[in-house]
């Protein structure tokens, strides 16, 4: 083949990795993390019993999204990953906010007396006896 | 060739890439690559979630409290051990620690195959009670409308979360009979590195869907 | 080092290492290749087969609407031809052409690499399409489906036509995409040889990366739709409908997601290769190399967030719309570019018009009209006029065919050559090409007026004084169907007979000209290093001399 070396980076050495080489690679930021994580459900677990109403989905997505930054950083090497992966990782995280965000939003935002009577859903959000959001129970 | 490349096992380094070190970054860019339509994959029955929960508060409320939150609690231990027990694995390939990785990877496989049975019992459950899908629902324990949703929902998540568990766990077995070989050393370990990402995913959906199904 | 010996052998006539064709020429070692090029090839004869096919179906239609009432087709046999003829040409055509074909040839030719980053993984791609494309053929012999080529809910999960092998179809189709734009971006990446920056990419491969972007990031959605669809017909799981509590419009919102930015996978390899060859037949440089380049990286993000437009009557709420209806005007920024940047291109450049220019030329015009009424039919008010009307039809067939299958063409001819090493019949390239650009404004200038005075699409029947413009737009897409007719006769009896080409008839500074054509197995005896701009017209070197280091 004989092509000269490839553009930038082509020293070995300083691949990101292979700092771990230089002092021998470590197993406790794993068993950190496990133990965080195992701490986070615990959290959860207790925060979800709670029913907290408003708040309930907020926290236990909040600490689902913590729990993931720590295994996506951690366990899957994002931390030291080059930023191309992580571009690419934030990226579909991003569209998957713009699908979930338009579709919500069409359902957030629809005027419910213009949907058709007999719809299981739509009118009002769907409550036995058609209660409304401040007549419910919770 | 490279020196490095010359003490690899045969045929690792391919003749179009310029360098191990190039290969490598494309194996775990296309691997993220990939996860990234995985991730995509689940975005939409997510969506579905999503609305049908904006839509049926209270069902989902309801449903959610008739699923095992003892089950679910410990399937997610047992997924969060199994990521931990496959990192370990990585790690100890690439300290050439070959038998303490392949007995990480057998861990790995052994929790998943755990979270399978408990899952199995769970449908089983669900079969029991007539807790199903769609046109099959006839729980008698919550009639509001939502509730056949959201156990369509909970069947479509966890069932397709279900099959990415399997197909992961066959990667992991490929890769330990590949580790027990010695394929997997300090010099090169990439192919397992990509095996354990594809499990974290499988891993990193069930984080969401815990909350989301068993915590409502 | 300008060009190796062994590349100046080929010039010369005289053949050096046998080309990627030679290789090996029993059955199995095309079935079971690695090389990017054959691949490319398998890829390029698939599509144009079903090119044709999806051909008949639509002139199978247009025959049916010569009459106002009942003729030809019954009202069913009508539903099932515009269904198969959408699928046929929008996934086992549009969405693979130009990538899988041109962009796994030429890629990493354009590149300096020996191949892509995973050959296997690229041939795997392509049995994928043989395998979703003979699902489909399966769904065809049983007549198919009838739910249009958009599988609306609920019709589409309780309509009792062949629809889950069309669904399966689709979904294994929808990997065979996936795979191919991650194995592109892949290669981007990592395969690009020495000196070859980012802002030194050929055009063609910024088109190829933004469409790859989005292939990766869209298809998943659609793989998650038509598959829980399927399971809906399949099990009556009702997440779609709305007898159980599902909402029709949920199944528009997770398919349009897709879809729209489908659109621009269709479309922005094609604007690739007219930015490739508008710099090569007018022998200058691109007049805005980053905007061009930018332009496509815009596309494939802003493409993402307009696909509501396909739903302003669907029953989605007025903010949606809104915002949906504002965001698709961003969209035609982009394409607006491009036009402007190709023009400018063209400008006092030295033109050689020679049938790839005839394409380009056919492709602006069509690309400035079909956009435009694109941004006319993003605007709500308007669209609920129009929509679902032949004047959307028109729209997106002056895209799709008009652009998309122009620039094809226009591709087909610059690298026939490259390819096969032969030259087509210069007097019958441009005979075609007259006879399609003709067909094709006979045909869809027709529609865009049936449809603003109001007929439906997708309807069996109209009424009576539809039928001049009907019966003249059957009339174009005879002529259309002719002209393609007569490329598929010249480019056979090219492939065997044509003149012998030298490496670069077109004098072009395209990276990919700087191998032999056809190029060997291995495409470059020695990896060039890259040290000038791409499309260089600049420079004094006589044509079809590239100078690298």
């Amino acid at each position: 083949m004989g092509e000269s070396g490839s553009s930038g980076r082509a020293n070995v050495a300083l691949h990101p990795d292979d700092r771990h080489e230089e002092h021998a690679h470590s197993a406790i930021p794993y068993v950190v993390v496990w133990i965080a994580l195992l701490a986070f459900t615990a959290l959860t677990y207790l925060t979800g019993k709670q029913h907290l109403g408003a708040w309930a989905l907020f926290i236990a997505l909040a600490i689902a999204c913590l729990k993931s930054a720590l295994v996506a950083l951690i366990f899957m090497h994002l931390k030291d990953s080059s930023g191309m992966t992580r571009l690419v990782f934030g990226t579909s995280l991003v569209f998957v906010g713009i699908l979930l965000f338009f579709t919500v939003a069409d359902v957030a935002t629809r005027f419910r007396p213009a949907t058709p009577a007999g719809a299981p859903f739509g009118t009002e959000r769907s409550r036995p006896e058609g209660l409304l959001e401040h007549e419910m129970p919770e | 060739m490279s020196p490095e490349a010359a003490s690899l096992p045969e045929g690792i380094l391919a003749h179009h890439f310029a360098s191990l070190e190039r290969q490598n970054e494309a194996m775990r860019l296309g691997m993220w690559l990939f996860l990234a339509t995985e991730i995509l994959l689940f975005a939409g029955l997510f969506t579905g979630y999503s609305v049908y929960r904006f839509e049926f508060p209270l069902a989902f409320a309801e449903c959610s409290r008739h699923l095992s939150l003892t089950a679910g609690t410990v399937n997610t231990i047992v997924l969060i051990t199994s990521s931990f027990t496959v990192a370990l694995s990585i790690h100890f390939a690439r300290t050439d620690q070959r038998r303490a990785a392949v007995v990480c990877l057998a861990l790995t496989i052994l929790l998943a195959l755990g979270f399978l049975g408990i899952k199995a019992i769970e449908y089983t459950a669900h079969f029991r009670e007539h807790a199903l899908p769609g046109k099959y629902y006839a729980f008698e324990e919550v009639k509001i409308p939502g509730a056949a949703m959201f156990y369509t929902l909970y069947f479509m998540m966890t069932g397709l979360h279900g099959l990415h568990v399997v197909a992961g766990m066959s990667v992991l077995t490929w890769l330990l009979w590949r580790t027990n070989q010695g394929r997997y050393s300090s010099r090169y370990y990439t192919g397992l590195e990509l095996g354990g990402l594809y499990w974290h995913l499988v891993d990193l959906v069930w984080i969401f869907l815990y909350p989301l199904l068993y915590l409502i | 080092m300008r060009l190796s010996e062994d590349d100046s052998h080929a010039l010369a006539g005289a053949p050096a290492a046998p080309t990627y064709l030679e290789d090996g020429t029993t059955v199995m070692s095309w079935l079971n290749t690695r090389d990017h090029k054959r691949v490319g090839v398998m890829f390029l004869v698939s599509v144009i087969l079903f090119f044709f096919l999806g051909g008949l179906f639509a002139l199978l239609i247009r025959f049916k609407l010569l009459q106002p009432g009942p003729f030809f087709l019954d009202a069913l046999g009508y539903n099932r031809m515009f269904t198969l003829h959408g699928v046929v040409m929008i996934f086992l055509f549009l969405i693979p052409s130009i990538p899988s074909a041109f962009g796994n040839f030429v890629l990493p030719l354009m590149l300096g690499a020996r191949d892509v980053a995973f050959p296997r993984l690229n041939l795997f791609s392509y049995y994928l399409y043989l395998a979703g494309a003979v699902l489909a053929i399966l769904a065809m012999i049983q007549g198919g489906a009838d739910t249009g080529w958009t599988f609306y809910t609920p019709y589409s999960s309780t309509t009792a036509t062949q629809v889950l092998p069309v669904l399966l179809g689709v979904f294994i189709l929808g990997f065979s995409s996936i795979l191919t734009g991650l194995n592109f971006i892949v290669t981007v990446h990592t395969l690009r040889a020495p000196g070859l920056s980012w802002m030194r990419l050929p055009l063609f491969v910024w088109g190829i990366y933004g469409t790859s972007i989005i292939q990766v990031l869209a298809t998943p959605v659609i793989g998650i739709t038509v598959l829980i669809v399927a399971v809906e017909r399949v099990g009556g799981f009702g997440l779609f409908d709305p007898a159980r509590g599902g909402d029709p419009v949920l199944f528009q919102h997770m398919f349009w997601f897709y879809s729209h930015p489908a659109v621009y996978i269709m479309v922005l390899p094609g604007m690739g290769v007219i930015s490739e060859t508008v710099a090569a037949f007018s022998r200058k440089n691109p007049f805005g190399y980053k905007a061009i380049a930018m332009s496509s990286l815009g596309i494939a993000f802003v493409g993402f967030f307009t696909w509501g437009h396909h739903m302003f009557v669907a029953g989605q709420s007025t903010f949606n719309a809104g915002a949906f209806g504002i965001l698709s005007m961003f969209v035609g920024v982009f394409t607006a570019i491009k036009v402007f940047n190709w023009v400018g291109t063209m400008y006092r450049g030295a033109i050689s018009f020679k049938t790839p220019f005839a394409y380009i030329c056919g492709f602006l015009y069509f690309i400035v009209f079909g956009g435009m009424t694109g941004v006319a039919l993003a605007t709500t008010s308007l669209d609920i006029h129009w929509h679902d009307t032949y004047f959307v039809v028109a729209h997106f067939h002056f895209i799709m065919v008009g652009a998309s299958v122009m620039a094809f063409l226009a591709a087909l001819h610059y690298w026939f050559p490259k390819m096969f090493g032969r030259m087509y019949p210069e007097g019958w390239g441009l005979v075609a090409a007259s006879l399609i650009i003709l067909g094709f404004n006979a045909t869809f200038i027709p529609q865009f007026l049936l449809g603003n005075f109001g007929m439906p699409r997708r309807y069996y029947q109209y009424p009576e004084h539809f039928q001049a413009l009907n019966v003249a737009s059957t009339a174009g897409a005879t002529l259309l169907g002719f002209g393609f007719l007569i490329i598929l006769i010249y480019m056979t009896i090219a492939l065997r007979y044509g003149q012998r080409s030298e490496a670069n008839p077109w004098g072009s500074k395209g990276f990919e000209w700087l191998t032999a054509s056809p190029p060997p197995t291995h495409n470059f005896d020695e990896i060039p290093t890259i040290t000038q701009m791409p499309h260089d017209y600049r420079t004094h070197e006589p044509p079809g001399v590239i100078r690298v280091a």
